[in-house]
C-alpha cells in the first residue's frame, strides 16, 4: 500500500510541474479574487462545477490507485496541486473529497467511487467527533463535528467501531440532521448527528486507511496553507514596494526590511518542510515515520501561516484591515485551515512520541 | 431585578473625593444606568444603538468627563479622568460617538474663539452635533503631516477639495473637524490649518468601508468644491497641526489601558476550560506568562497615571505603554486561536457564546497595532524622542 512510487527524480519533477500547470484550469496564477469573493458566505460554499472540474481533471483520485480509477500519484504531485490552489484560495473541498476517494479505493469499495472521482457528488468523511483531533474513534451515535462544505455534501462517509474494526457507512444527506456554522472563509462546517439506520456499510476494516488518509490529508492542507502564505506575502511584498510615505518607499525603511526577511525564512522553513516530508511519503515511510514527518510539516505551516497572514495586514497598515482588499482573505483562510487536521500544538506533541530516535543530531 | 440601592446624594466637587471614593461612586451608577444588553458590544456601535447611552450620560452631567465645569464638563483632575475611563471600561460600557467630547471640544475650549465655544460645546453636550475626525488620507496615514486635502481662500470662504480616509463613524456624524493643507508652500507641518465642517454641505460624499470585522466603523469622505466660511477655522491658519498634536498625547495614554487585555486574558482562560486544555501544564505556563505581562502592564501603566496625579504632563515615553498594551492584546487573542482546534475557523462564537468568541477576539485584535499611530511609528517616536537615536 505505501511502496514507494516508481520513476526517476527527474521523471518525478517532471509530473509535480505538470500538475503545477494543470492547476491554473481552476486556480490562475496571477488571477482575481472575484470568484472567490462571489461564492463566500452563500451556500454551499464553493462552485460545485469546478468541484466536479477537478473530478475530470483526476484531481479526486489523484491518490487513488489506477487499477480503481484513479491517478495513482504521489504526495509530491497532491502537495504541489493543494499548494497552487491554496495560492488561489480556491474554496472546493478538495482535499477533504480526496480523503474519502482515497479511503473508498483502496479499501475496494466500486459502487460509490467512480461518482466520487468524477466530482459529481461531494461526500466528505465525518470522522471527527472533538476539536483538534486526528483520533477516530468511530461511535456510534457521537455527533461528527468540523465536516467541511457541508452545505455541498450529497453523502457522508460515517466511521463506526465495530468490534476492534472500523467500519464505513454512507449515508444521505437527505434526511440527515445536519447543523451548518459559517466560518472565516465564507465556507461552512456541518455537525451531523449519525442515524445508522439510514446508512449502508461500504467497508469492513478501514481503520489503517482512513489513519494514512488523515495524515495525507493534514500534509495536503499544510501544503494549501503554503500557497497562502506564498500569495499573501507576495502581496505585501508589492506593496512594501510601492507604498511610499515620509518621500521613500516604506520597502527602504530597515525594520521592514527585516521584518519582511524574516517572513520569507518561515516560507522558506515550510517549503522545505512540506516538500520533504512529501517525498518521505512517496520513497514508502509508514507508521511512525509517516506521522513525524506530516507532523513536522503541518505544525510548521500552522504555526508560520498565522504569522505570516497577520504579519502581512500589519505591513499594510489601515489598508490591509479593510474587507475589499485581499490580505483579509488569506487571514480568514489561514484561520480556517491552521487547525484543521491537527492544531500545530497537536502535531508539536505527535512529532516528539513518533519521531525516529537517535535523529536529533 | 432588586431595586437599586438608594443612590447618595451627588457630592458638590467629585475631585475632593478619595480616589476609591471616587472609583465606588461613578461605579455604582454606571452598573445602574448602563443598558444591560449593550455591554461588552463585539463591535463598535452605531449612534441609534449608542445614544441611549450618551444621553443618559448628558442628563447625569457626565459627558466630558475632562471639560472644565464652566463649560458643561465635569472638571475632573487628569487622574479622576483615568479612572472613571477605568470604570467604564470595567463594565463594558459601550463607546459613544465621542469625538466631539474628546477631541473636538478640548480643541476648542483651548483655540477657539468664543462664538465658537458659545456655539459648538453646548450642542456636543445636547447630542446636537455629532462628530467625525477628518485627518488620515489614503496617502497620508503614518506620515499625516504629508496630507494634500486643500483648503483654498476664496472671498469669506475656503474652497476644500480633497479626500480623508479611516474617518470613523463618518455616516453618524453631522460635522467633521478636518486637517486641511492652506500652504503649499510651507514646510508641510507648517501648511496645515483646522476647519470645522458641516456634513449636510454640498459636495461632501461619504462612503463607508467594510473592515475585517464585516463592519462598516469607518468610511472614506470625499470633497469636491466644498465651500466653508471662514468663521469654522479653529486657531490661526496654518497653525493646525500643532493643536492637533497636543491632543494626542492623551490618546496614547488611553490605548495603553490594560483593561482590553485584561479582558482578552478572561477570554483566553474560559476558552481554555471550555476546550479542555486548562489544566494542561504547556498551556499554564504561555498562560502565566501573558498574566505576568499583564501584571507587569499594569504597573507600567501604573507609573503614567502616577504621573498624571501629579500634574505632570506625558511625554514621548508614553509610546511604550501603547505598543506594550496592543502587542499583549494580540498574543493573548494568537493564543486562543491556537487553542481552539477546529473553532478557529468559525465565523462567530462557539457555541454561540459571546464568552467564547476566538476568531472575533483574533480579528479585532489586528488593527491595534496599526491605529492611534502604528506600533513602527511608536517604536520610531521611543528612538528618536526618548533614546535620543539620529535619523
Amino acid at each position: 500500500m505505501s511502496e514507494a512510487l516508481a520513476g526517476t527524480e527527474a521523471e518525478r519533477a517532471e509530473s509535480i510541474r505538470m500538475i503545477r500547470d494543470s492547476a491554473a484550469a481552476v486556480a490562475p496564477r496571477g488571477g482575481d479574487t472575484k470568484r472567490i469573493r462571489a461564492l463566500r458566505f452563500q451556500d454551499p460554499g464553493y462552485d460545485p462545477a469546478v468541484l466536479r472540474r477537478m473530478g475530470e481533471l483526476g484531481w479526486i483520485g489523484l491518490r487513488a490507485p489506477e487499477a480503481a480509477g484513479g491517478a495513482g500519484l504521489g504526495m509530491g504531485e497532491l502537495c504541489a496541486l493543494a499548494e497552487e490552489l491554496g495560492a488561489g484560495l480556491a474554496p472546493e473541498p478538495l482535499i477533504p473529497a480526496l480523503l474519502t476517494a482515497t479511503v473508498l479505493a483502496r479499501a475496494g469499495e466500486r459502487e460509490l467511487l467512480p461518482r466520487l472521482l468524477a466530482g459529481e457528488i461531494y461526500a466528505p468523511t465525518a470522522w471527527q467527533e472533538r476539536p483538534d483531533t486526528l483520533e477516530v474513534p468511530g461511535s456510534p451515535d457521537a455527533p461528527r463535528r468540523f465536516i467541511p462544505q457541508a452545505a455541498g455534501a450529497e453523502l457522508f462517509l460515517l466511521p463506526v467501531r465495530e468490534g476492534g474494526r472500523i467500519a464505513l457507512y454512507a449515508l444521505p444527506r437527505a434526511g440527515a440532521d445536519l447543523a451548518l456554522e459559517r466560518t472565516q472563509d465564507g465556507g461552512n462546517f456541518g455537525t451531523l448527528r449519525p442515524a445508522l439506520g439510514e446508512a449502508r456499510r461500504v467497508a469492513d476494516d478501514a481503520g489503517a486507511l482512513l489513519a494514512q488518509a488523515l495524515d495525507e490529508a493534514a500534509l495536503a492542507t499544510a501544503a494549501y496553507l503554503l500557497g497562502v502564505m506564498e500569495r499573501s506575502f507576495g502581496l505585501a511584498l508589492d506593496y512594501l514596494k510601492t507604498r511610499q510615505q515620509f518621500g521613500r518607499v516604506i520597502g527602504s525603511f530597515q525594520a521592514l526590511q527585516h521584518r519582511a526577511a524574516d517572513l520569507r525564512i518561515q516560507l522558506g522553513l515550510t517549503r522545505a518542510s512540506v516538500e520533504s516530508a512529501a517525498a518521505a511519503l512517496d520513497a514508502g515511510a509508514e507508521g511512525a515515520a509517516r506521522r513525524a514527518a506530516v507532523s513536522r510539516a503541518k505544525a510548521r505551516a500552522a504555526e508560520a501561516s498565522l504569522l505570516v497572514t497577520r504579519q502581512v495586514i500589519q505591513l499594510h497598515g489601515g489598508i490591509g484591515y479593510t474587507d475589499e482588499y485581499d490580505a483579509g482573505l488569506y487571514l480568514r483562510k489561514a484561520m480556517v485551515l491552521a487547525n484543521q487536521f491537527g492544531s500545530a500544538a497537536l502535531h508539536r506533541r505527535r512529532f516528539l512520541r513518533d519521531a525516529p530516535e537517535g535523529d536529533e543530531e | 431585578m432588586t431595586a437599586a440601592p438608594a443612590a447618595p446624594a451627588e457630592p458638590e466637587d467629585l475631585n475632593a473625593l478619595d480616589d476609591e471614593a471616587f472609583r465606588l461612586h461613578v461605579r455604582r451608577w454606571i452598573e445602574a444606568n448602563y443598558p444591560p444588553e449593550l455591554r461588552h458590544p463585539p463591535k463598535r456601535l452605531h449612534w441609534k444603538d449608542n445614544k441611549v447611552w450618551y444621553f443618559k450620560l448628558a442628563e447625569k452631567g457626565w459627558l466630558c468627563p475632562g471639560w472644565p465645569k464652566e463649560y458643561g464638563g465635569m472638571g475632573l483632575s487628569p487622574a479622576k479622568q483615568i479612572i472613571f475611563t477605568e470604570e467604564l471600561e470595567r463594565w463594558g460600557c459601550a463607546r459613544t460617538n465621542d469625538h466631539g467630547i474628546v477631541l473636538l471640544g478640548p480643541l476648542i475650549i483651548n483655540y477657539g474663539t468664543e462664538e465658537q465655544k458659545r456655539y459648538f460645546l453646548p450642542k456636543i453636550l445636547s447630542g446636537e452635533h455629532i462628530w467625525c475626525q477628518g485627518y488620515s488620507e489614503p496617502n497620508a496615514g503614518s506620515d499625516l503631516a504629508s496630507l494634500r486635502t486643500e483648503a483654498v481662500e476664496d472671498g469669506d470662504h475656503y474652497v476644500v477639495n480633497g479626500q480623508k480616509i479611516w474617518t470613523t463613524l463618518a455616516q453618524d456624524a453631522n460635522w467633521i473637524f478636518l486637517l486641511v493643507r492652506t500652504d503649499k508652500q510651507a514646510k508641510k507641518q507648517e501648511g496645515i490649518s483646522f476647519l470645522l465642517v458641516p456634513m449636510d454641505t454640498p459636495g461632501i460624499t461619504v462612503k463607508p468601508i467594510i473592515n475585517l470585522e464585516l463592519h462598516d466603523e469607518f468610511c472614506e469622505v470625499f470633497f469636491d468644491n466644498v465651500r466653508v466660511p471662514k468663521r469654522n477655522l479653529v486657531g490661526q491658519i496654518n497653525k493646525g497641526w500643532d493643536m492637533a498634536k497636543a491632543l494626542l498625547g492623551f490618546e496614547r495614554i488611553y490605548l495603553g489601558s490594560p483593561r482590553q487585555s485584561a479582558y482578552a486574558l478572561k477570554g483566553l482562560r474560559a476558552l481554555a476550560e471550555h476546550m479542555g486544555v486548562w489544566e494542561e501544564p504547556e498551556f499554564r505556563d504561555r498562560y502565566a506568562r501573558l498574566r505576568l505581562d499583564l501584571e507587569d502592564l499594569k504597573a507600567f501603566y501604573g507609573v503614567y497615571v502616577a504621573k498624571l496625579r501629579r500634574g505632570e504632563t506625558l511625554g514621548p515615553d508614553v509610546s511604550m505603554l501603547k505598543i506594550c498594551q496592543t502587542e499583549l492584546f494580540q498574543r493573548i487573542a494568537d493564543a486562543m486561536l491556537e487553542i481552539a482546534g477546529e473553532n478557529a475557523g468559525l465565523l462567530g462564537p462557539i457555541e454561540g457564546n459571546r464568552d467564547l468568541n476566538p476568531t472575533g477576539l483574533y480579528i479585532q485584535a489586528r488593527p491595534a497595532t496599526i491605529y492611534g499611530g502604528s506600533n513602527e511609528i511608536q517604536r520610531n517616536i521611543v528612538a528618536k524622542n526618548v533614546l535620543g537615536l539620529p535619523g
